[in-house]
């Protein structure tokens, strides 16, 4: 049973990620415009953010997916996910108003409490199949 | 422990370097028709040499030390009726006619204060728009302008010359 879950969860946080990922990866200006909005980097690292980070999504989810390195890949999404509920929540609390980014632009959704709360329950999934998954 | 931190390392490494490379050879251009790689530090931010506005307090400064072109955007018998003193007529509704004249007073980096009457008229951001379109990058908005200097009692002049 624990195994059927464990799979329907990579299946949704990794594929996630790899959408996530991929439509950054399609536009990275766009991308940067959205970390910049946060006002959390200094503003000469936010294009070399926005060229990398995407991969790491896409491939830390794609190989979730797979089923190599899970743990490794879970803990790297796991951490990713603080890293944007650290900033979401930043920009939450400083009463940024300003588009989440999370989907690039494509969702136009802005940052608060719904995107914050989807973050916590996929960060939830992902230590979950970091604590019960191997590499 | 220590495997998945160096597994995680090398995750990391290699999808990042993946994207520094793919970034620094894709050529395909997006639906607004700029290239999509950007470069690797972020490019300083462009200079805020247009803060669209300019204050009431700014302009007077700018018009008495005679550094600025004034330029209003109404139509010419309301510039006949009176305008800011010195102010060069450049009717947003007959831009192009006006325009070789008045440009012939303006080089591209003149600081051009443009102004109409009302915080709802456009014309005044219509001109700024033409003029920016035409290369002069030092265009700034006096809002509601010829009440506000009306009402500093700032000087003007009537008549269809400046």
């Amino acid at each position: 049973m624990t195994k059927w879950i464990n799979l329907l969860l990579r299946l949704i946080i990794g594929g996630i990620f790899v959408a996530a990922g991929a439509v950054k990866i399609v536009n990275p200006a766009a991308f940067a415009d959205s970390i910049a909005n946060y006002r959390m980097l200094p503003h000469e690292w936010i294009n070399a953010f926005a060229i990398t980070l995407p991969w790491v999504e896409v491939a830390a989810g794609l190989l979730l997916i797979i089923g190599i390195w899970m743990r490794t890949n879970a803990l790297l999404i796991a951490l990713m996910l603080v890293m944007f509920i650290i900033a979401i929540g930043q920009a939450v609390g400083r009463g940024l108003n300003i588009e989440c980014g999370c989907f690039g632009t494509v969702e136009g959704r802005k940052v608060g409490l719904v995107a914050l709360a989807e973050d916590a329950a996929m960060l939830a999934a992902a230590a979950w199949l970091a604590w019960r998954e191997k590499d | 422990m220590r495997r998945t931190l160096q597994r995680s390392l090398v995750i990391v490494v290699a999808s990042a370097t993946l994207g520094v490379v793919v970034n620094a050879v894709r050529s395909d251009v997006g639906k607004d028709g700029k290239l999509r790689c950007i470069p690797f530090v972020t490019p300083p931010k462009a200079e805020i040499r247009n803060q669209e506005f300019v204050p009431l307090a700014m302009a007077q400064g700018l018009w008495s030390s005679g550094s600025a072109f004034f330029l209003d955007a109404r139509a010419p018998a309301d510039y006949a009726a009176g305008h800011i003193a010195n102010a060069l007529s450049l009717p947003a509704e007959a831009f192009d006619q006006h325009f070789p004249q008045v440009a012939s007073y303006l080089t591209t980096d003149s600081v051009i204060v443009c102004y109409c009457d009302g915080t709802e008229c456009d014309l005044s951001h219509r001109i700024a728009e033409l003029l920016r379109q035409r290369g002069y990058t030092n265009v700034r908005i006096l809002k509601n302008g010829w009440t506000e200097w009306n009402r500093a009692a700032y000087p003007t002049t009537k008549g269809a010359k400046p």
